[in-house]
């Protein structure tokens, strides 16, 4: 793992690495990547790792307090690192009133409503205009002052900007390592504001990176609806009123204004060439050359053209048919019916200059709803290196890793650069700890031309005796996946009527998904207090959805994942058929491949979830005998690959019982620190002989 | 019998028992009847010895009652009053049910915690039975230094039982039975009812509001299986349904408890993604237009179970944990309450760091540090280790010996030269390797037999209780040093002295049989 990260930092490449979670990962990345900055300064300046969710990205920097803690207590000098993790101001606000605000959304929205230059204006006029004191006080002192050395999690900065009374959010930082989500790096609306200083010599690791495909696409994507259109409408109605004021008033500010967005928009492009900033994915750099278009120079041919635009959207949203066309098409229907050119249009939104990689489906209802009018104008985006490309073009090293990242030759296809290393990595195990099962169930359901699933009756029975035998010799947690969460529902539906949750139910207490994010996080919290309080429960979840993305069930809280089918993505759907035939046309990755490996990186995750470093144990059964088959099995991680012999394929309901037994009986047993030393634990002169060293030479090799 | 003074609380006339005529009189602590004529009672139960009364169902032709005593016995009771029989037995019934609850918690807890003793301690049981029931000693000096033991000792376990909680299925315990004509029959128990009541609280406070002033208890039974509050996925529901307002009740529970959100900051999904950005900008894969209008009723039912399951099971955990937080609930509550305003980011820290830690924390890593335990100090660990082993003449070797020889013989390995001008003949070898592989003439020694392979496991069963009996027997010797009360020196010389004959004798009776039987 050292060596090879190693190389990888000694000739700036980028690398693609797999390794299982909980066997410090994270860890070792960072010791080394701090290492490397401590032992050359000037080669690595900055270490970005972005993360997922908000526990990772906390827990990353709990492990790089550890890390420095150690440091100093070894060389017994404190160092000057300062480390910080960023998110939204939801996370970070703490202005009493704004904070108590649920949901992200409101929170900005009241930040900006008592921070914003105009309202802070008001005040000085009229001073009973609330603002948030927290920025006063920042703005007013806190600018200028640094931030001293040391680790930051989230709350830490809020305790920070407590005591000092200033805002944490807007600390403006010079980190020496930065730890924040994907979007700050990839959505091109927020890197534009927070990512673009970064230095060129920086190293960025992308952790749990198994999607990144998908949060690629994502952040270049963008969903209208009516509702949108709606309210954009009243949007620039407002400009329009404004400016109709303001030009009453002011006609000479209002020139200034615009003259000055205008050269602002050309000081971008001079920096951008220096490379001083992050180049931004969505606008490259001729197409600032040409600045704003002569025709939408002014104010009011501004809006006009706003308008124009806005009305043209809305009248394609009154299709009766499903429409899909390229990003050339779109731009000549748009030029013969309201005239508008395709120049200016790249200057608002210069994403169409990679038109072709973009595909835009206009659907005036959902497949399962056809008789309510829902339009919806997808402007998809279908390759996922448009937005990481300006990533790997401007850092040296970009390190792409995640328990799951299998088959490892896939990602710098799709992502479309060539790394230095690649190497998956499997765990030594002083114990077999995990305990994969392939189920002989056949294929349970076939996916019609609309949402109505097919059910085969006996399967699902078949799926509920597997269940309820697990339940009664799994102690603790189980959690099962199923592949989408309408077929759960169906499945919950037919098992309740026969009878099947009520004998579970004599077993271990049920808890199930819902769509709601709130009652599903209750849901786990009570899951988790069941599986504390020995009771046991089963945790019914859906492939794809947020609990598989982001819950690790460790330890108790997950003694057996069971996949219920193989989480193929819903394959009508129209967005997904368009990326399959780009990844085709563009990347020769067949439509089959591409599916397999969605599903089994799903798989993968799913089962993964249970299982969180070595001493934790955990079955892995995959009801399906799809999984059985080597496209199937090829694509699954390597430390889960290893473990899966013939023996424990195609089994039925007892034999999977019998082994799950001997299994779990096995596991059951203490599992001290004297079993691991010398195999999956190492002391330092262990570590250092010569013996051992050997081995992680050869280990290194092999990948 | 001094019945005189007690308070008498009902008096039925005509009712048999044992074929016999007679009054039951229900009278302040105790129940009593008394055949027709004679002024004494030849039936009387302290309501404290009463563990539960049962009715005859409704359609028998013979109206009785049966009371259950706590030794096991019962009295029956049968009123033959033509005209107000059912009444009778319905006042006598409603009376009981009054009653019996408050003496249940006077009821006999001596004996009741004797008798738990013994249940969950088999070792006890076995105990209680070589000594006591054999007479070896009374059951009150058995008892005497237990239960002051285990007073002493813990006096709130006793008292402080463990709640215990709510199976899972009690719902699906009940299962229905068709009784033949086109009907269900539900069997309720006292405990499946007291579940139902734990579990929902709403089915609690209809119950006691309803009943039974306006329906009777079966009216209100058949009527909550009815409702489709039992039968969760139908969605039609009565209006005039009393348990339609459970469900609201029950909804907004789920609500309030969804609103209260989590505490553990790693599972709530809520804060999970940490992107500014709404909804139109990227995909949001979830579809917004998903209201109830545009679903079918299959799919609204079926989202109905899931939420019922959730539900369920929630209620069924916090029934199991209610009685034994409520004050940590109420501390959390206050505290969550303010925990909206500025002070949640005070109160809320703790918890998280708490979690976090416990996630990057890798057990294997840490340096153990757990409190040191006595290490077993062992003369002889062999001994200990393979138990006795029949004593043979052969020369005794420890595990040290065999330790040193070992070394030894490595010791001389190591050092080993060929001498090859002096090795045996091939014959004399191979002869030697015969003698010593498995089956050889060397190696039959090594196939001992240990002990408890010998004796059969009754006699050791019968052994080790005697061994423990005599154990028992010695503690009580002891425990009598220092003598200092003219009790204990009697029970020294007196009969504890006896008791230890009899043990002896008992041992003896064995060691002769075992004898016996061996031969």
């Amino acid at each position: 793992m050292k060596d090879v990260a190693f190389i990888e930092l000694k000739t700036t490449g980028h690398g693609v690495l797999e390794m299982p979670s909980g066997t410090g990962k994270t860890i070792s990345l960072l010791s080394l990547i701090v290492a490397y900055q401590k032992a050359f300064p000037l080669e690595v300046t900055k270490l970005i790792y972005c993360s997922r969710t908000v526990p990772e990205i906390e827990k990353v920097v709990e492990e790089l307090r550890k890390l420095m803690e150690f440091y100093s207590k070894q060389t017994g000098e404190s160092n000057n690192f300062l480390a910080l993790a960023l998110s939204s101001r939801k996370n970070l606000c703490i202005h009493p009133e704004v904070s108590a605000l649920r949901f992200g959304k409101e929170v900005d929205g009241k930040c900006h409503s008592l921070t914003a230059s105009y309202i802070r204006a008001q005040r000085h006029s009229t001073p009973d205009v609330p603002v948030c004191r927290f920025y006063e006080e920042f703005d007013a002192v806190g600018r200028q002052v640094p931030l001293p050395a040391g680790i930051y999690n989230l709350d830490d900065l809020k305790d920070f900007g407590r005591r000092k009374g200033w805002c944490p959010y807007y600390l403006i930082l010079h980190a020496n390592i930065v730890v924040y989500s994907y979007h700050y790096l990839l959505d091109p609306k927020i890197a534009d504001l927070v990512s673009k200083e970064l230095a060129k010599n920086s190293v960025v690791v992308f952790d749990e990176a198994h999607n990144i495909d998908n949060v690629c696409i994502d952040s270049m994507s963008v969903n209208i609806t009516r509702r949108t259109l709606d309210r954009c409408h009243t949007n620039v109605d407002t400009l329009q009123n404004t400016i109709q004021k303001i030009k009453e008033t002011d006609a000479a500010k209002l020139k200034m204004e615009y003259r000055r967005l205008v050269e602002g928009l050309k000081e971008a492009n001079v920096a951008r060439e220096t490379d001083v900033y992050l180049a931004n994915p969505v606008l490259p750099d001729e197409i600032l050359k040409e600045a704003v278009p002569g025709n939408i120079r002014t104010a009011e041919h501004f809006v006009g053209f706003l308008k124009r635009f806005l009305e043209y959207l809305k009248s394609r949203l009154r299709v009766q048919h499903v429409v899909q066309e390229s990003a050339p098409q779109f731009l000549k229907d748009i030029f013969d019916k309201v005239c508008i050119d395709r120049k200016p249009l790249r200057s608002v939104s210069a994403t169409l200059s990679y038109f072709y990689s973009f595909t835009i489906i206009i659907e005036p209802f959902e497949d399962r709803t056809p008789t309510i009018a829902n339009p919806v104008l997808h402007f998809s985006c279908m390759d996922p290196s448009i937005a990481i490309k300006p990533v790997f073009q401007r850092f040296q090293s970009v390190i792409i890793t995640s328990g799951t990242l299998s088959p490892l030759d896939i990602y710098p296809r799709i992502l479309d650069f060539r790394p230095v290393t690649m190497a998956s990595f499997t765990m030594t195990l002083a114990r077999t700890c995990l305990c994969p099962l392939v189920c002989n169930y056949p294929q349970t359901h076939t996916f019609k031309n609309t949402l109505t699933l097919t059910l085969v009756d006996s399967v699902i029975r078949n799926y509920g005796n597997l269940l309820l035998e697990m339940s009664a010799i799994v102690p603790d947690g189980i959690v099962a996946f199923f592949t989408s969460y309408v077929y759960m529902e169906n499945i919950v539906a037919s098992w309740y009527e026969q009878g099947i949750l009520e004998n579970i139910q004599r077993n271990k207490l049920i808890f199930i998904e819902t769509p709601d994010a709130a009652e599903t996080s209750m849901a786990l919290e009570k899951y988790q207090e069941a599986c504390e309080n020995g009771r046991g429960a089963i945790l019914l979840s859906v492939a794809r959805g947020k609990v598989s993305e982001g819950i690790d069930f460790v330890h108790h809280f997950g003694r057996a994942v069971i996949m219920f089918g193989v989480p193929y993505v819903y394959t009508q759907s129209r967005i997904l058929k368009a990326r399959l035939e780009y990844l085709r046309d563009q990347f020769q990755i067949r439509e089959n491949d591409f599916l397999t490996f969605d599903a089994m990186r799903h798989a993968a995750q799913c089962v993964g979830r249970a299982i969180r470093g070595k001493t934790d144990y955990g079955l892995m059964i995959f009801a399906d005998k799809r999984y059985a088959r080597a496209d199937k099995r090829g694509k699954l991680p390597r430390w889960i690959q290893e473990h899966i012999n013939d023996g424990s394929l195609n089994l039925t309901v007892d034999e999977a019982v019998q082994l799950s037994k001997h299994f779990l009986r096995q596991m059951a047993q203490p599992f001290r620190q004297e079993d691991q030393l010398g195999l999956s634990l190492l002391t330092l002169e262990q570590l250092e002989s010569e013996e051992m060293l050997q081995k992680i030479a050869k280990i290194a090799h092999q990948t | 019998m001094s019945s005189l003074s007690e308070e008498v609380l009902l008096v039925v006339k005509k009712v048999r028992q044992r074929k016999q005529d007679g009054t039951l009189y229900l009278m302040a602590e105790r129940i009593a009847w008394g055949p027709e004529g004679k002024d004494r009672f030849t039936v009387s139960h302290l309501y404290a010895d009463i563990r539960c009364q049962k009715i005859s169902p409704d359609g028998k032709a013979k109206i009785q009652l049966q009371l259950v005593l706590h030794t096991g016995e019962s009295t029956t009771f049968h009123f033959s009053n033509e005209s107000s029989a059912l009444k009778d037995r319905d006042a006598a019934k409603e009376l009981l049910q009054q009653l019996l609850p408050k003496f249940k918690k006077k009821a006999n807890k001596e004996l009741e915690e004797k008798n738990r003793m013994l249940q969950e301690d088999p070792v006890l049981f076995q105990l209680y039975k070589d000594l006591v029931v054999s007479q070896v000693i009374s059951a009150d000096e058995f008892w005497a230094n237990r239960l002051g033991d285990i007073n002493n000792a813990d006096p709130t376990s006793s008292n402080n039982k463990q709640e215990v909680g709510i199976s899972g299925a009690f719902l699906a315990d009940i299962r229905p039975q068709t009784d033949g004509c086109n009907g269900l029959r539900y069997n309720l128990t006292a405990d499946i009812i007291e579940s139902i009541f734990r579990t929902y609280p709403a089915v609690k406070e209809k119950y006691s509001e309803n009943v039974p002033h306006n329906l009777t208890e079966k009216e209100f039974w058949t009527r909550f299986f009815q409702s489709h509050y039992f039968h969760r996925d139908r969605i039609n529901t009565g209006t005039q349904d009393i348990f339609s307002e459970c469900a609201k009740q029950d909804e907004k529970g789920l609500k309030s408890m969804v609103v209260q959100g989590v505490k553990n900051p790693l599972v709530d999904l809520l804060s999970l993604e940490d992107k500014t950005l709404d909804e139109g900008y990227g995909f949001c894969k979830t579809f917004p237009s998903t209201s109830n209008s545009n679903r079918t009723v299959k799919e609204s039912s079926n989202s109905a179970i899931i939420k019922r399951f959730n539900h369920h099971s929630a209620m069924v955990l916090a029934a199991g944990s209610r009685k034994g937080e409520t004050p940590a609930d109420h501390a959390s509550e206050t505290s969550s309450t303010d925990g909206n305003s500025r002070d949640s980011d005070f109160f809320q820290p703790p918890v998280k760091k708490v979690k976090l830690q416990e996630v990057i924390e890798y057990e294997d890593l840490q340096r153990e540090n757990r409190p040191k335990t006595v290490a077993l100090n062992l003369k002889k660990s062999d001994r200990y280790a393979h138990g006795p082993v029949p004593l043979q003449s052969q020369h005794y070797t420890t595990s040290q010996d065999i330790i040193n020889s070992v070394n030894y013989i490595r010791h001389e390995m190591l050092n080993y030269k060929p001498n090859l001008t002096q090795v045996l003949s091939s014959t004399t070898a191979s002869s030697a390797i015969a003698a010593l592989s498995p089956g050889g003439v060397l190696m039959q020694a090594a196939t001992q037999q240990a002990i408890n392979q010998m004796v059969p496991t009754e006699v050791q069963g019968e052994l080790k209780h005697l061994y423990a009996a005599a154990g028992e027997l010695l503690r009580h010797f002891w425990s009598c040093f220092p003598v200092n009360t003219p009790f204990l020196e009697e029970k020294l010389t007196g009969h504890l002295e006896e008791m230890l004959q009899t043990a002896y004798r008992k041992f003896h009776i064995w060691q002769t049989r075992r004898m016996l039987r061996k031969t």
